[in-house]
């Protein structure tokens, strides 16, 4: 583990910044939790691949709220089963609210992965949900191309010409979610 | 009184030395309406109107900074919602920032307004008539409804300007540091400086449009404004260029007529950034909108300009760097922003023009409008002989060099707001493909980040300029002018469809370009709306951006759509402060269509046009503090607003819970009893990701609780239909918004009907094609919505 720039290099929160974390670790960390969530964006239908490994985490028992226009590429794909649209901005306000339902109505989440979402926009909902989101406890992380300090635990950021690099560790955080 | 001394001291009887001073003399008042409760609210008179927005819609922070740095108790670490030295929380310090910025942005327009007003007394006396022509009684509803005042002349602006700043300085009070801790009551002052943001830019506009005779309701106005040419590839860089920048417009308007009274309006060319640009097309018929704000560095780094003149706000603050690297004389016309020049104000106009061309100075600081008029002629008139063969464009063999000189470090992604990838579009370039740098072009917000990291200091706007010249010289749009206020006879003639819901709504996209995905998305949003039957009402950089995009036809949407405030029409409003007349014309529904009482009646006003007019507004780049505080004074009158994904970094939003069914309680004002309503609006301030999960999101923050079952009908029919077209699913919470059968798009009833059944448990009979049970509430034509108790008419026994 160790320290990165900021994707947005200017983008430097305070004394709490995430730590870039290996894949397998934050897959463990997805393992571990008792409620998690992936939280997805528009960029995973850049390619299909990353929609793929969205699905695939969703069958590994993570619900998914898609946000953006996300959730066309789920449509497209036939996979509805426990994907449900919401917009970042609504979610992220329900995150912060201990006692709301979930997208089940079984309850709020105490574990959200972030997948996929334009990068700014992330990064303020990270924000609010590692200012606001304390009381229990939610921590997100990112898994997208980029160093995302406002999360817990992030990659570190990912070269275009590294993208085949990228897509190993992604295919590396789903293969460790048990 | 026997005797008069100096200084108007006299006694009277035995009474020695009495002073008598007169004030203001007060005429006596045209009885045109009688008082409301709350002419020229302070702080706290409008605070329960304030909360019970904010307890529906409750303000949501997202930090960019979890520190706090404006004491030297500090830093303080906030993270966590912890509280700093002073004792402040994490919430109330957003809040608070919330506030400076909405103060910043107040303050902008305001100081703008108030600076319109001194210039116009002084040019045209303060007795000039507002008078805006047979179809506009109404001539100032902000005025009318926030002060109580009914101006008939600009002179009687001055007492509104007093009120706003005074009111700026208590608020501005409120910031300082061991004062307000409440986040709540901060997002309520911040409220209170958004109403007073669109007071300003109401009088800032009704100044100027009533001195230059800017377009009304005369011959030629209104619906009929004509169209004006945008687009860098629009100016004729073969004649001298004058290029004004900024949002005040007389010194603009005196370059104009200085042309016009000296035969040259067909030898040079006016054009402009920004607001100025589209006040300027107000004044001076051959002016030209080169761009909107994102395109400014581009604009100037391509050397279009002869002459560079700049009044204020939005204007780079390194505009004198850039105007001396193209070799452009800058004359700087506003005393906010002087940039470090002289004034020569009080010289000779031809000893400047001579310093200027001469190249002795490399810009002035004049602050006589009429003489800025006469030394930008003057100047560009030289200057453009003097730059002639003059070529900013890179050459083949620069643009080669640089492009192969990248080494692909990536810092400009990282320094680019947008994360755009130069260096692989630069790769690209070196192997001879340039269509990703030209690509670039659009998505660029125009900022020049790139430039101060890049490690081989390749001028990195310049390469993409390079790359996009081919397109830049064919951006040629078509936009009308700005029309300033919509019609009394509009209102009444659309009153009714717009609160009855037929009309689906106002869509008023404004503000700046720090769009995400470049100005298509203006463009889509404008003719996605206009073609379904929406009154698009456009001001600033948005109405300019989506005037650069053209059908198959090879119009654009100014030129598709009629400009009448209707179903389908598509109206440029004016500069961002002429979108005070969007504030208006809902205002106008409810006082001209409905009947309110306009005079110092704020809270019954935004009370109506919450519940009933269908109003959205679009900051899809939103970018400065001008744009948070016109937000959140459209959102204190009841109207919401979406931004980009950009928005959520102004910390805050206000967003509504559907699942907690206690925040959407509305009152029936015809009885006064309580009734559970659907989330309508949802938000009052919300970000979407992309421009596919916008359009959706807009048709519904037009729902409201006053729609009839065939407006609710025309509603669903829009959100439903942008939703499985742009996001190929049918909204999740489509049914919230089903109060009864006839609420369904007819076209596929029976099918929703068969989903509400079996996706939402609904009971539907379907014998009769009726719904039994499942809605939030039925539909009842007689209901008459209200968050005032005492606006009930009878209590129910």
């Amino acid at each position: 583990m160790g320290m990165e720039i900021p994707f947005d290099v200017a983008n430097i929160p305070g004394p709490e910044m995430g730590e870039v974390a290996p894949p397998e670790v934050i897959g463990s960390y997805i393992s571990s939790a008792k409620r998690p969530l992936l939280v997805v964006g528009s960029e995973i239908l850049r390619d299909d691949f990353f929609l793929e490994t969205a699905i695939e985490i969703g069958r590994r028992g993570v619900p998914i709220a898609a946000t953006g226009h996300s959730i066309r590429g789920f449509v497209e794909k036939e996979y509805t089963e426990n994907v449900s649209y919401y917009n970042l901005h609504e979610l992220t306000n329900c995150l912060r609210d201990p006692s709301w339902k979930g997208l089940d109505g079984k309850g709020n989440y105490d574990f959200v992965i972030f997948f996929g979402i334009v990068y700014y926009y992330a990064s303020q909902m990270l924000s609010c949900i590692k200012n606001f989101a304390i009381d229990p406890l939610i921590r997100a992380v990112s898994i997208d191309r980029y160093y995302h300090p406002q999360a817990r635990m992030s990659f570190t950021n990912i070269s275009p010409e590294m993208e085949e690099g990228y897509k190993d560790m992604l295919n590396r955080l789903v293969s460790s979610i048990k | 009184m026997e005797e008069l001394k100096k200084g108007g001291i006299f006694n009277i009887s035995d009474l020695k030395n009495v002073r008598i001073s007169i004030g203001e003399i007060v005429e006596e008042e045209e009885e045109w309406e009688p008082m409301g409760p709350h002419p020229m609210p302070g702080i706290a008179t409008l605070r329960n109107w304030d909360f019970l927005l904010l307890n529906r819609y409750k303000p949501f922070y997202a930090p960019l900074c979890d520190m706090c740095c404006l004491c030297t108790y500090g830093k303080c670490d906030l993270t966590g919602n912890k509280k700093g030295a002073c004792g402040i929380r994490m919430d109330a310090q957003h809040g608070r920032i919330v506030l400076l910025a909405c103060l910043v942005g107040c303050s902008a327009h305001c100081g703008h307004g108030r600076h319109m007003l001194h210039e116009m007394i002084k040019k045209f006396g303060g007795d000039v008539p507002i008078d805006f022509g047979p179809e506009v009684d109404v001539e100032a509803p902000l005025t009318r409804l926030v002060c109580g005042i009914k101006p008939k002349t600009i002179r009687d602006y001055e007492k509104v300007f007093d009120y706003i700043e005074e009111q700026i300085v208590q608020l501005a009070d409120a910031l300082h540091t061991g004062q307000e801790g409440s986040y709540m009551d901060f997002e309520s002052k911040a409220l209170h400086m958004g109403m007073l943001d669109s007071l300003g830019k109401e009088a800032a506009d009704i100044i100027q449009i009533a001195c230059y005779g800017m377009p009304t309701s005369y011959e030629g106005g209104g619906p009929d404004v004509p169209l004006v040419d945008v687009g860098i590839g629009t100016i004729d860089t073969t004649k001298p260029v004058v290029l004004v920048i900024g949002h005040n417009v007389p010194p603009a308007a005196d370059i104009g007529d200085y042309l016009t009274e000296n035969g040259l309006e067909d030898k040079v060319e006016l054009a402009g950034i920004c607001c100025t640009s589209i006040d300027t097309t107000r004044v001076y018929k051959k002016a030209k909108i080169a761009a909107a704000l994102g395109r400014q560095l581009r604009v100037i780094r391509m050397g279009i300009a002869d002459v560079v003149v700049v009044d204020e706000q939005c204007i780079r603050a390194d505009i004198l760097e850039l105007c001396q690297r193209v070799h452009s004389p800058l004359i700087v016309t506003n005393d906010k922003a002087m940039h470090g020049l002289v004034d020569r104000t009080d010289d000779n106009p031809d000893k400047i023009v001579d310093d200027l061309v001469s190249g002795r100075v490399p810009g002035v600081v004049i602050l006589d409008p009429e003489q800025v008029g006469e030394v930008a002629v003057k100047t560009v008139i030289q200057m453009d002989k003097k730059r002639k063969g003059l070529n900013l464009i890179l050459s083949d063999e620069e643009f080669k060099y640089y492009v192969n000189d990248c080494i692909l470090c990536g810092n400009c992604t990282l320094a680019c707001p947008n994360g755009l990838r130069i260096g692989e579009a630069n790769q690209s370039a070196a192997s001879g493909d340039i269509e990703p740098l030209a690509g670039l072009f659009d998505l660029c917000v125009g900022c020049g980040r790139c430039e101060q990291v890049c490690k081989k200091h390749i001028p990195i706007v310049d390469v993409i300029t390079k790359a996009a010249y081919p397109q830049i010289k064919e951006e040629k749009g078509r936009m009308r002018i700005g029309r300033g206020p919509v019609w009394d006879s509009e209102i009444r003639d659309v009153g009714a469809p717009i609160v009855l819901g037929t009309i689906p709504g106002i869509i008023a996209p404004i503000g700046c370009g720090n769009y995400p995905n470049g100005t298509k998305d203006a463009w889509l949003i404008v003719k996605e709306f206009a073609e379904r039957n929406y009154i698009v009402t456009l001001t600033g950089c948005m109405a300019i951006d989506c005037a650069l995009w053209k059908d198959e036809e090879g119009k654009t949407v100014y030129e598709q759509h009629h400009g009448r405030f209707d179903a389908g029409g598509v109206l440029n409003i004016g500069s961002c402060v002429s979108n005070a007349h969007i504030h208006d014309a809902a205002i106008k529904v409810a006082s001209i269509f409905a009947g309110r009482p306009l005079r110092g009646n704020y809270e019954e006003i935004a009370d109506y046009i919450l519940s009933r007019v269908g109003a959205c507004g679009v900051a899809w780049g939103a970018m400065s503090q001008k744009a948070a505080s016109i937000a959140t004074g459209f959102n204190r009158l009841g109207v919401p607003a979406v931004v980009g994904p950009h928005g959520a970094k102004y910390r805050r939003a206000f967003l509504g819970r559907p699942d907690l069914k206690d925040d959407w309680k509305l009152i029936d004002a015809t009885d006064g009893s309580e009734i559970y309503f659907e989330p309508g609006p949802q938000h009052l301030l919300v970000a979407c990701e992309t421009v596919e999960e916008a359009l959706p999101m807009i048709a519904k923050l037009c729902f409201r609780p006053s729609d009839t079952d065939r407006g609710r009908s025309i509603k669903l029919t829009h959100y439903i239909d942008l939703s499985l077209k742009y996001l190929n699913a049918y909204p999740p919470d489509w049914h919230l918004f089903v109060r009864t059968a006839t609420d369904l798009p007819i076209a596929n009833k029976n099918e929703l009907l068969k989903k509400l059944e079996d996706e939402h448990d609904w009971e539907i009979d379907w014998k009769m094609k009726r719904i039994k049970e499942g809605p939030i509430r039925g539909y009842d034509p007689s209901f008459n919505p209200t968050n005032l108790r005492r606006l009930i008419r009878e209590k129910k026994k």
